[in-house]
């Protein structure tokens, strides 16, 4: 198996937001830009406020005014983008989610045998974690407490999640656990122990658990001898 | 609380549901707790030594220790959160956005239970993490929970074999056992 690096991690800003969620002020009263980028600039702003808040204050405890207030934004706005605020914290967890698959899917699809590039997604998931700690406490923690939707929003983000993990597997082996549920059994893994650090706030070292999960996410596939592999990769790769 | 939880999530719950369902007032409710938090905390309590006692039951009575104990537990611990849907979602689903202590606690208590039944795997060095077990466990059964299939709990006594021998008898022999199951 050759040894191959984790893809170069860049300069990453440690911020509290993805970039494309950044706040743009626009000038107030006329300014002579096309109504649609305006309406954009102005949906961004309330996805980005609304985290801002929910990550201050709860979201339970947290008001649409408090979101308007934060994103320099008027009622009759808000409400031409949104129905409510569950609406507004559920688009920006879509957007959230939707900017982590897709950096996972870009490292998840390059090319190496299914493992190494199981190991990479997971990388980059945990990168993407400990790079956006406040937002990632918002999208794990904070859902929990807004309703029966954005759980199951949350549990069908999983399930995309694990279901990538049968791509390109081919055939199973011998090893394999032959049960239903292997996906979960093997994602959840990576869940319960990134769940753990996140809620006591110290998502920004979850890179340190990357060895380890990648063997416990590759075991119940290849077994202990295969996925101790990956881990020593993973603890060179660290080293560099 | 429990019932209230499981209709409508602990943030949701306010001391008038709470009283409305036990049918006291809210003086008497004030009279054991604080606040909503003190009485979760105590529900949660309650459920995980009721739990408990299910499974030392069930366990216990398997005899010598090892996989057979093992498996009675999860069977016990499966029976009897099918058998108490609420007290399944306080646990599973409320308990760990609430209160990860709780969580935590049952975690040091399982993977105590389980080093006493079973020794640590030598498999290859250091093998699966009995933590992360406790993990794949609880997110498995939070998927039954969370998908109304809470009274379809028991047939994931394979899964969970599985899950729960792992770190100790290593990757083969756990998926034999999980098989045997079937």
């Amino acid at each position: 198996m050759s040894e191959q690096g984790l893809p170069a991690a860049g300069d990453r800003e440690i911020d509290s937001l993805p970039k494309d969620l950044h706040l743009w002020k626009l000038p107030r009263g006329r300014h002579g830009l096309p109504r649609e980028l305006v309406d954009r600039s102005q949906r961004e702003r309330l996805l980005a406020s609304v985290v801002r808040v929910t990550a201050t204050k709860g979201y339970r405890e947290s008001s649409v005014a408090d979101i308007l207030t934060e994103a320099g934004v008027g009622r009759e706005t808000f409400y031409r983008h949104f129905k409510d605020k569950q609406d507004c914290f559920i688009a920006a967890n879509d957007a959230l989610v939707g900017d982590l698959e897709s950096h996972v899917r870009a490292a998840y699809d390059r090319p190496g045998s299914w493992a190494q590039r199981v190991h990479w997604g997971l990388a980059e998931i945990l990168r993407w974690f400990a790079a956006n700690p406040e937002v990632t406490r918002v999208m794990m923690v904070e859902m929990g407490a807004v309703g029966p939707i954005a759980s199951e929003r949350f549990r069908g983000t999983f399930h995309r999640f694990t279901a990538m993990l049968d791509e390109g597997r081919g055939p199973v082996g011998e090893t394999a656990i032959d049960l239903p549920d292997i996906a979960t059994i093997a994602g959840g893994a990576v869940f319960a122990r990134v769940y753990e650090e996140v809620v006591v706030g110290r998502a920004a070292e979850l890179m340190d658990l990357l060895p380890q999960l990648t063997f416990e996410l590759l075991l119940p596939y290849i077994g202990e001898a295969a996925a101790g592999e990956e881990r020593e990769v993973a603890i060179r790769s660290a080293r560099r | 609380m429990t019932e209230s939880c499981a209709e409508k999530t602990f943030a949701a719950t306010t001391i008038a549901d709470i009283v409305g369902k036990a049918s006291i007032s809210r003086a008497t409710f004030y009279k054991h707790f604080t606040n909503k938090r003190e009485c979760f905390d105590a529900a949660a309590d309650r459920a995980l030594a009721e739990l408990r006692a299910a499974v030392e039951d069930a366990a216990g009575g398997a005899g010598a220790p090892g996989v057979v104990a093992v498996r009675a537990a999860i069977a016990a611990t499966l029976t009897r959160l099918a058998a108490q849907p609420a007290q399944a979602r306080l646990l599973l689903v409320e308990a760990p956005s609430v209160d990860p202590e709780i969580v935590g606690r049952c975690r040091g208590f399982v993977t105590a239970a389980m080093g006493a039944c079973l020794r640590a795997g030598e498999v290859g060095g250091a093998g699966a993490d009995p933590n992360i077990a406790f993990g794949r466990a609880t997110v498995l059964m939070v998927e039954y929970v969370a998908t109304d299939r809470v009274r379809q709990l028991p047939a994931l006594l394979p899964e969970l074999l599985y899950i729960a021998l792992l770190p100790y008898v290593g990757h083969a022999v756990a998926v034999e056992q999980a098989g045997a199951e079937r």
